[in-house]
């Protein structure tokens, strides 16, 4: 196989809190939608912040052919919900006709299925730890989320779940064209999913992350970033394998750069060095340069620290042109859905090549002279997209940037 | 409880946070530029202040904290405004 | 097939902490010797429950770094650490080497620390949100053992833990062999940590799948192939193996202890339910594994299976090692470290490969301990409680986790 074959993506999913389903979701956030709502899935009453980006009224039963929907976990279901939406948009609503053992998953989460430890902690509490049964260990360990996908497609070649926290998509796209680049898969879903939960609400309460009204990525009165919800999957595939069938395709895979801060378990590198070199990491690995890059969506997840640091590292590579590069987060409208989160924005990524439109930064009403770069305020954008940079900070220092490049078939 | 206790009793708590031990941080000592501490330690030290004595202070009360006699100071005038020096089990 | 133009992935230095030592000379000779890992669980209460033993290491990693802090590190991170350590000093990347190259990590866990998570969770409802603990937020995320380890020893690399069960160190393995291989990495320590703890030993024993923890409740017998074998016993551990481009290892004069010749990872659809399916699995992803290393079926000398005595994982190994290897499977030595280890999970996939290592450069395959009787019709003729010396060069490392995911490694001693 070469190490050279051009990855593309040809199918998307996505359930976020602005729609599940991806002609809803991307529309919704091409229009500014705010997906942030009063937190409902437990009581708040005893924290100081009360909002985040559920999905609300989620029916996974429309997803599921294979595997009843009640027998997985919240994250898992979003996530085959998204596979399975990808796979029907890439042309394959009837099973894939290619070989499944040679169809593979890679996927990423933070928490994995967090409502397991509340289910077990509330026993736990309640000393009532008899009424424990399997379901503990066989939905809890996130390895579970890729498990359930594959047992849902059908799909019998590899199978790999990279828990990188909040850049754990971009992780999971890595891996996944690796497996199509070294031959060992013709067909990969990838992407990242994460339920909402009391547990991630709690530590980012806690660590005073949270803002109590709404997320303003770059703003200069941004208060903190929102715990949300959901998943997205991409369906790839080598670009001659999509030609053969005449698959319509959104968007190459370029390249990509993983990196470590090895710094801070919760607070990124103060010179944003990791995250630097993950974005020059993806440029040579998309033989880019700098001001090649159309748009880049943000890791922006609003929160003082964050906004500030991502600023000076796009500016460390892309020189003072970074500032003029337009930059948005959707995290203004969804909130950080953990694992999904970088998922979801290599999905608006690969829209917005296809398209040639960026979604705004909503909420935002003041620039922050720390935070002096274009993020594409309130509006979205019409505007030739032929590379957009997907980046994403992790907990644990882990950084990621992958890029997506317009592919002409 | 009196303030050579309690204050025995911020400093363990410091300690079992940094492994610094107790007879190593001066009552003075200013978390970050004596300790070296970062916000996270910061953070675990203050929940954990509020946890064993169970003070109840406001969020930014904790956040304004910068000595360890000023987290002592503090334990001391929240316990006497609840009327408990209680024996803490 | 196999591509020319590959680079080669040998292994330097290893680390580790196991309940039967903590190197791979003292875990080989333990294993070689029959000796058992399992004891008497003493890290949590086991109080009514039907089991009360597994694979507990006593251990303080101030032992291995001196008087540091390790208070923001949890269980499974101090595990990782350790290992890390010890592998590092193994392959000679000390601190001034590694300063200014760009070290990876792949971490196999399951977990990470279900307990950190847990006891987060249970302190935020009892006592309430402002009480929940940071140090254990920031430790409840599944990276965070990958996180701690990387912020010791400035690992500023790729780094990436992968979970998957029993799988999960031997495709952190795979996945560092790839990232080294195809020149995205020259450098990276791979293997897996998982914690002994008492959510997830109660949460295994609550399935039943533990060995003498389901009606009737047996003795317990952890034996892998066993005919009388009943379930797995826990255990725990670190074990990370430094991964490098063969050329530049020995240029810097690092000794080189064997070499990765290929991988593979497949997936059964049937999480594990159907026995064909299972079996087909496994079998695939060995035969898979041995057309990346470009290797056949008879040039493999031994195995390393992940047979932990579970009834049906162990029939479903062994049925897939013989179909992709034939007779061969019933002809060479096995090992099945887990019955005297315990299932470390994320750590086990690097247990098995370690213990495989070991035996092929000393030429001492341990036997299965306690392993009386195979299963009747089990395709594995040569499972045996006999240790022996025999040469061996080429071995092939199998682990599958109990939903399907499967993994196989094959590496020889140099």
């Amino acid at each position: 196989m070469s190490a050279d074959a051009k990855i593309v993506v040809t199918g998307i999913g996505l359930a976020t809190p602005v729609g599940v389903g991806t002609r809803t979701a991307w529309e919704n956030l091409l229009a500014g939608l705010c997906g942030t709502t009063p937190v409902e899935s437990f009581d708040t009453a005893a924290y100081n912040v009360h909002r985040g980006g559920e999905i609300k009224g989620f029916e996974p039963g429309p997803y599921f052919k294979t595997l009843k929907p009640e027998s997985v976990g919240r994250a898992s279901q979003l996530a085959v919900a998204a596979a399975r939406m990808a796979l029907e948009d890439a042309g394959f609503a009837d099973g894939v006709p290619v070989d499944p053992t040679r169809c593979g998953v890679a996927m990423g989460t933070t928490s994995g299925e967090p409502r397991e430890v509340e289910r077990f902690d509330d026993r736990f509490l309640a000393g009532d730890l008899g009424a424990v049964g399997d379901e503990f260990m066989t939905l809890y360990p996130c390895h579970v989320i890729a498990v359930h996908v594959a047992a849902e497609l059908g799909f019998a070649g590899s199978n790999t779940m990279i828990p990188a926290a909040c850049a754990a998509g971009n992780y999971a796209f890595a891996h996944a064209v690796e497996e199509l680049r070294s031959g060992r898969a013709d067909l990969m879903v990838a992407g990242g999913a994460d339920s909402f939960s009391r547990i991630t609400y709690t530590g980012f309460y806690r660590l005073g992350a949270i803002a109590p009204e709404r997320c303003q990525p770059f703003d200069r009165n941004r208060k903190g970033m929102m715990p949300g919800e959901g998943a997205a999957v991409l369906l790839l595939e080598r670009a001659s394998d999509a030609a053969a069938r005449g698959a319509k395709t959104y968007a190459e895979v370029a390249g990509y750069g993983l990196t470590c801060d090895a710094h801070h378990m919760t607070a990124a590198h103060p010179e944003g060095d990791g995250a630097a070199r993950a974005m020059s990491a993806a440029l040579r690995s998309s033989g880019e340069k700098p001001e090649a890059i159309s748009y880049i969506s943000a890791h922006g997840t609003g929160t003082p620290t964050n906004d500030k640091l991502e600023t000076s590292a796009v500016v460390k590579v892309f020189g003072e042109a970074g500032r003029h590069v337009p930059t948005s987060s959707i995290k203004s409208m969804i909130g950080h859905t953990m694992g999904a989160a970088s998922a979801i924005e290599g999905a608006v990524c690969a829209l917005a090549v296809a398209e040639d439109k960026v979604p705004p930064t909503i909420h935002f009403e003041e620039k922050d002279p720390e935070c002096d770069l274009d993020c594409v305020p309130n509006e979205a954008r019409e505007m030739r997209v032929d590379l957009a940079m997907n980046n994403a900070y992790a907990f644990g220092g882990n950084n990621a940037s992958v890029i997506f490049r317009k592919h002409a078939p | 409880m009196d303030v050579v206790e309690i204050r025995q009793k911020v400093k363990q708590i410091i300690a079992n946070v940094t492994n610094i031990s107790p007879e190593e941080i001066a009552d003075g000592a200013s978390f970050v530029e004596d300790l070296d501490l970062d916000s996270l330690s910061l953070l675990e030290i203050g929940v954990d202040v509020d946890y064993e004595f169970k003070l109840g202070v406001p969020e930014e009360e904790l956040a304004q904290l910068r000595t360890v006699e000023e987290a002592v100071q503090m334990a001391i005038r929240t316990l006497e405004a609840k009327g408990a020096r209680a024996e803490v089990a | 097939m196999t591509d020319k133009t590959r680079r080669r992935v040998v292994v330097t230095g290893i680390g580790l902490l196991s309940p039967l030592g903590k190197s791979p000379a003292e875990l080989h000779e333990a294993l070689f010797a029959g000796a058992n890992g399992l004891k008497e669980v003493s890290l949590f209460e086991t109080d009514g429950l039907w089991i009360r033993r597994g694979g507990e290491i006593d251990f303080d990693p101030r032992d291995f770094l001196g008087q540091a802090n390790f208070r923001p590190v949890d269980r499974t991170g101090r595990l990782a650490i350790v290992a890390t350590h010890l592998a590092l000093a193994a392959s000679g990347w000390d601190e001034e080497s590694r300063a200014g190259r760009e070290l990876g990590l792949a971490l196999g866990t399951t977990f990470g620390s279900v307990r950190t998570i847990a006891e987060f969770d249970r302190r935020a409802v009892e006592a309430g949100p402002k009480y929940a603990k940071p140090f254990e937020f920031a430790n409840s995320v599944i990276n965070a053992a990958a996180g701690q380890t990387a912020i010791w020893f400035g690992l500023r690399g790729t780094n990436s833990t992968v979970a998957g069960g029993a799988a999960a160190g031997l495709k952190a393995l795979a996945y560092a062999t790839d990232m080294v291989r195809s020149g995205r990495a020259d450098v990276v320590l791979a293997g897996g940590a998982e914690e002994l703890c008492f959510e997830s030993f109660y949460g295994y024993h609550q399935t039943g799948l533990l060995a003498g923890a389901g009606p009737p409740h047996p003795q317990p017998c952890p034996i892998p192939f066993a005919a009388a074998r009943n379930g797995f016993s826990l255990g725990e551990g670190a074990a990370l193996l430094v991964l490098e481009e063969a050329e530049a290892a020995t240029a810097r004069g690092a000794t080189i202890l064997a070499e990765v010749l290929g991988h593979a990872s497949a997936f059964d659809p049937s999480r594990g339910k159907d026995a064909e399916s299972a079996a087909a699995a496994v079998g695939r992803t060995v035969a898979l594994a041995l057309a990346d290393a470009g290797c056949e079926a008879a040039s493999i000398d031994v195995l390393s299976t992940g047979a932990n005595g579970s009834v049906v994982g162990d029939r479903y190994e062994a049925a897939g090692l013989a179909r992709a290897l034939g007779g061969r499977s019933a002809e060479v030595p096995v090992l099945a470290v887990k019955g005297q280890l315990g299932e470390s999970l994320g750590a086990s996939g690097a247990f098995q490969t370690v213990a495989l290592l070991e035996s092929m450069r000393r030429g001492e395959a341990p036997g299965i301990a306690g392993l009386d009787e195979v299963e009747k019709g089990l395709p594995l003729a040569s499972a045996t409680s006999e240790s022996r010396r025999l040469d061996m060069r080429r071995g092939l490392v199998h682990a599958s986790s109990f939903d399907g995911s499967a993994c196989a490694l094959v590496i020889e001693r140099t």
